[in-house]
């Protein structure tokens, strides 16, 4: 996914370059200091990188005494399921979790960064970034960025935070160790967990058999078999399984935002949720007119929703049905 | 005096009334017999009488196997002809409902000198089958609400586009006798439980042995109804008689289910069938504290055994349970199930099952496109089942929300919720419809004498609806009848529709529209496996995608490495390797391979889109998850697919983009566009010069669509 920048982003870093050696001319023991600080106060291990800080390292004389691995990430393309953003920054943080965990006493030679392209576009000019997803690794020895720093490839990025660590222990010589997941259950744990349920389960059961619990309440099925209805044929598991956002950009006009794919292909998941939608507004007001309706005794009243009623479901079913010959494109054939 | 000759003459009225309401029943079930029988004719007129797709190549070759060769060499066939060098014991490892119920009714025409070739037995057995299973929702829908509930259900079964997909004339698939014998099955079983007679539980044991027989999908029917027996356990609506059909069904069932040899132990071994087993025990468990309860009068004694059994009988269960899981006795579920349970499984862990597109996920306009207004009607259908439970509108009930949901997983699976979506939106139709139909007829009454039309029963004249009666009732019903009829029409036309456009179609024959709207047909699939028989020996041995394993073996008459069978994973993925190579490394591995010609189907020139390069990255998945030095970003530009300039170096010079454009580069495809330009992706192709080093080219389809290249024989002097 390509990137854009404006061209003021260049005089910024010129600027930028220019203030620097008024600003700082600090060593680099303190600058390792400052890093395992800010490191410290992030929650995640890894540490958010500025414009500011970026032009701080550069300053220091090479060689630096510490490593960088930066992961590039962009908000804005978050939404873009092609790349998968949030996913591999995920990785990204595991990676560094990891590394942090099997390396308590080296973590000063190797730094984990995050930068944001919003906030700073003069670093990723500097970096030399067109397109994202974007890693890299700068050496102790790197004095342009861009043309220094060892970029990950495609297939580094590929097998997640794995191919992240062989891709660091290749061309860096820190080792990071196994990768450490937070909250990954072994099957073992699992089927136990399972087991356990089960057990726990059949002694629910003699209580549901013995007593009259929510379960011998038809209502609750009902509510049930409208959750399992609306579910299915809204095509929820359509977007759960293929990872489909609610809407997508319009492609011929950035601003837009589409939510009913033209095709029978695909669909989005405001798509599911609207036709979904129509559907059980018809079984609702079904309900609603059997079951509290009835209990009205203004004869006129009834009448009128009744009528409401009726008006609403025929507009129901037309929607739907109108979206249904839009999106496979044979309204011709029925008119 | 005067009432009592009323009376009578009511009463001989209504007898008559009757009679023509069971002729009307007749004749109404034979129409729509027919009508399920001659909409799926729609492939036949159009093309001709052929057998389609894939799988059904394989179905019929055993089919004329069996008929040439009888049950007993059927049974112990190994084909060495398909999964070179491995083979395939066929007996074992397919299920035999489909081909000995072909046989059986190409043996029944014989026998009534009938002289009919297989293969016309074979193509129309699935649109016997779908007007067979009419009947069957006839007497479903009759169990579960009425006998108009049930002529609903059978005509909208008879013409509804989830069910045509798979039955269609030449659709010589499992699925086509399974439908019918899923809801034999489910019919017997309710009405076994419904009168708790021994006669009907044996009936739906026997059903569930044909179901085994004849499709996987059984695991479906040994879930859901150990689950619907655990429901009305839970819920209070334990009773004898449903102990006595579940407890026969089950162990007859399954005694019967492991005369199949592809089945086998599994009932005992498989964690699948695991559910079944356990109710059957709880339901022992159940009965036996009935009994005790019965015996004890003390309430306290009997609360304390309570206690003790049940810990005690739980205990064992887990620790069976878990004894057997761990030393492997009981299987674990198998990738396709527990896909099912967790569906963004597949797609992570088995490339194999995610890569066919019938097991995609559904979208909300595949429901559309397959149940058009049922959808629709089914909450209606369920509400009515609600309203008046029993145990045989729980299960309808049950039945059309776990398939629903296992629809919207896979979509093959609508397939399977289609009859429950029939006859609850039969339901609704036919339950609305009698009650408008009535509140018509309460004020026509007076005059009309009652002489109604037959179709609904004239029963119990609308419980006073008269003294209540709205004004404009009347003429509302009458509206709300018409748009009814309207929406059924609606219903109707978009049936026809889709199966006249979308179902009907063969697959091996391929059709477009040409440049002035005429039909022209593409037959390059036969024409290459016709050519594969006569100008190759004997054993030559053909590689191909797996897609075509079926069809070459069945038509081509020649040895396949890989076929539609996908049992063994690595086969597959070594020849994903072969194709993803590099030409002088996929000779290595095609030399080890015993392959004489490779095959790939090609679709740049006719513009077809499911030939092999769009298949080409699966090739890849598969091919990568067994070596990995197939790397699927190998063939990727920035995650992007190409085969235009701007390709992967990987993938311009890989054996299926060699093969799959040799020569295609002088070739001008489109007006206006330069020589080389691919129409199925619309781009023009990146390697134009291509020069093949260790393959020939043999055969090209007159369309480009098959082209088939002979392996060069190592060179023997250097």
């Amino acid at each position: 996914m390509a990137i854009s920048y404006n061209t003021n982003s260049f005089l910024c870093i010129t600027v930028l370059l220019l203030l620097v050696p008024i600003n700082h001319s600090l060593n680099s023991d303190d600058l390792v200091s400052e890093l395992t600080i800010l490191r410290a106060r992030s929650t995640t291990g890894v540490i958010h990188l500025s414009n500011i800080l970026l032009i701080r390292m550069l300053s220091v004389p090479v060689p630096r005494p510490f490593t960088l691995l930066v992961f590039f990430d962009s908000q804005k393309l978050h939404s873009d399921s092609e790349i998968s953003l949030p996913t591999l920054k995920n990785e990204f943080l595991i990676l560094a979790s990891s590394f942090h965990a099997n390396n308590p006493a080296n973590n000063k030679k190797l730094f984990f960064f995050e930068i944001e392209f919003q906030e700073s576009r003069a670093s990723f000019a500097l970096f030399g970034v067109k397109s994202l997803p974007h890693g890299c690794l700068v050496s102790p020895f790197a004095t342009d960025f861009e043309r220094d720093s060892i970029q990950m490839e495609s297939s580094d990025f590929s097998r997640h935070a794995e191919s992240m660590a062989e891709f660091v222990e290749a061309k860096s010589k820190h080792t990071v160790g196994p990768i450490h997941r937070p909250g990954f259950i072994s099957k073992k744990q699992k089927m136990s967990i399972i087991e356990l349920a089960l057990i726990l389960s059949l002694f629910l059961l003699k209580k549901i058999i013995s007593g009259n619990t929510l379960l011998h309440n038809k209502n609750t099925w009902m509510v049930g078999s409208i959750f399992v209805y609306f579910f299915s044929v809204s095509g929820t598991m359509y977007n759960i399984i293929n990872k489909i956002p609610i809407a997508m950009v319009d492609t011929d006009d950035p601003g837009k935002l589409v939510y009913f794919y033209d095709g029978s292909g695909m669909q989005l998941g405001a798509e599911g949720f609207t036709i979904g939608f129509l559907y059980t507004i018809l079984r609702l007001l079904l309900a609603f007119v059997t079951h509290v309706l009835v209990h009205e005794k203004n004869r006129n009243i009834q009448r009128l929703v009744m009528f409401l009623a009726i008006f609403v479901s025929f507009w129901a079913v037309k929607k739907v049905f109108y979206l249904y010959y839009w999106k496979l494109g044979f309204g011709h054939i029925y008119g | 005096m005067e009432k009592a000759t009323d009376l009578f003459s009511l009463k001989s009225l209504k007898l008559k009334t009757k009679q023509q309401e069971l002729l009307l029943r007749i004749s109404i079930l034979g129409l729509v017999y027919i009508l399920a029988f001659i909409t799926r004719l729609f492939s036949v007129l159009r093309y001709e009488s052929m057998i389609h797709e894939f799988d059904p190549y394989f179905n019929y070759r055993t089919t004329l196997y069996l008929t040439q060769k009888g049950f007993y060499d059927f049974w112990n066939w190994f084909d060495s002809e398909s999964w070179y060098p491995l083979g395939r014991i066929i007996g074992g490892t397919l299920y035999p409902g489909l081909m000995v119920t072909a046989a059986f009714i190409y043996w029944t025409l014989r026998f009534l000198r009938f002289a009919v070739h297989i293969r016309e037995v074979c193509v129309l057995t699935a649109p016997f089958f779908a007007s067979n299973t009419t009947l069957v929702a006839y007497f479903f829908g009759k169990e579960l609400w009425d006998s108009g509930a049930g002529l609903v259900a059978a005509a909208l079964i008879a013409i509804c586009p989830g069910y045509i997909s798979r039955s269609v004339a030449g659709s010589y698939d499992n699925e086509g006798v399974a439908i019918f014998a899923l809801l034999l099955t489910f019919y017997l079983f309710v009405k076994a439980v419904k009168t708790g007679s021994l006669a009907w539980s044996l009936a739906s044991a026997f059903g569930y042995f044909y179901m085994v027989s004849a499709w996987g999908g059984y695991v479906f029917i040994i879930n859901l109804i150990p689950l619907y027996v655990l429901v009305l356990l839970v819920v209070g609506r334990y009773s004898m008689r449903l102990y006595v059909a579940y407890n026969c069904m089950y162990i007859l069932g399954m005694l019967l289910a492991m005369q199949i040899r592809f089945v086998g132990f599994q009932h005992v071994q498989s964690g699948e069938h695991m559910a079944a087993m356990g109710v059957f025990f709880l339901m022992q468990v159940f009965y036996f504290l009935d009994w005790l309860k019965h015996l004890l009068n003390d309430q306290k004694l009997f609360q304390a055994f309570l206690r003790i059994t049940l810990t005690c009988a739980i205990s064992v269960g887990a620790i069976a349970l878990g004894v057997g899981t761990a030393s492997g006795y009981i299987s674990p579920w198998t990738g396709r199930f527990y896909s099912l349970l967790d569906p963004t499984y597949a797609k992570d862990h088995i490339p194999i099952i995610a890569s066919v597109s019938e097991h995609q996920p559904t979208a909300w306009s595949s429901f559309m496109f397959d149940f058009h207004i049922l959808l629709i009607l089914f909450p209606a259908g369920l509400y009515f089942c609600f309203k008046r439970l029993s145990d045989a509108t729980i299960f309808i009930v049950m039945y059309g929300l776990t398939s629903m949901y296992f629809a919207g997983v896979m979509v093959r699976l609508i397939l399977v919720a289609t009859p429950a979506v029939c006859l609850i939106s039969a339901i609704a139709v036919s339950a609305t419809i009698k009650n408008l139909s009535q509140l018509v007829r309460t004020k026509a009454k007076p005059t009309q004498g009652g002489s109604g039309k037959g179709t609904t029963s004239t029963k119990a004249s609308s419980k006073g609806a008269l003294d209540r009666s709205l004004p404009y009732q009347r003429n509302g019903a009458i509206a709300l009848l018409v748009g009814a009829f309207y929406l059924l029409t609606r219903y109707a036309i978009h049936c026809t529709w889709v199966t006249s456009e979308a179902y009907s179609s063969p697959s091996i024959v391929l059709a477009a529209r040409g440049a002035h709207g005429n039909r022209v047909i593409f037959d390059d699939y036969r024409e290459a496996y016709y050519w594969l028989r006569q100008n190759t020996p004997q054993d030559a041995k053909v590689m191909s995608w797996w897609d075509y394993g079926y069809q070459i073996t069945a038509m081509g008459n020649r040895t396949v490495i890989v076929d539609n069978n996908t049992w063994n994973n690595t086969h597959i993925a070594t020849v994903g390797r072969a194709m993803s190579s590099y030409e002088d490394e996929a000779y290595e591995i095609m030399r080890s391979l015993d392959v004489d010609y490779v095959l790939v189907v090609f679709g740049g020139v006719t513009g077809y889109s499911s030939d092999d390069i769009n298949k080409f990255l699966w090739m890849v998945r598969i091919g990568g998850g067994v070596f990995p030095v197939i790397k699927e970003p190998d063939y990727l530009v920035n995650g992007e697919y190409r085969v235009d300039k701007g390709a992967a170096p990987k993938m311009l010079n890989c054996l299926m983009y060699k093969l799959s454009y040799y020569r295609f580069g002088e070739l001008t495809t489109e007006y206006g566009q330069p020589p080389g330009y691919d129409r199925a992706r619309g781009v023009e192709i990146g390697n134009k010069d291509i020069k093949l080093e260790y393959l020939e080219e043999a055969f090209t389809t007159s369309n480009w669509i098959v082209r088939i290249y002979k392996v060069k024989p190592p060179k023997n002097r250097w």
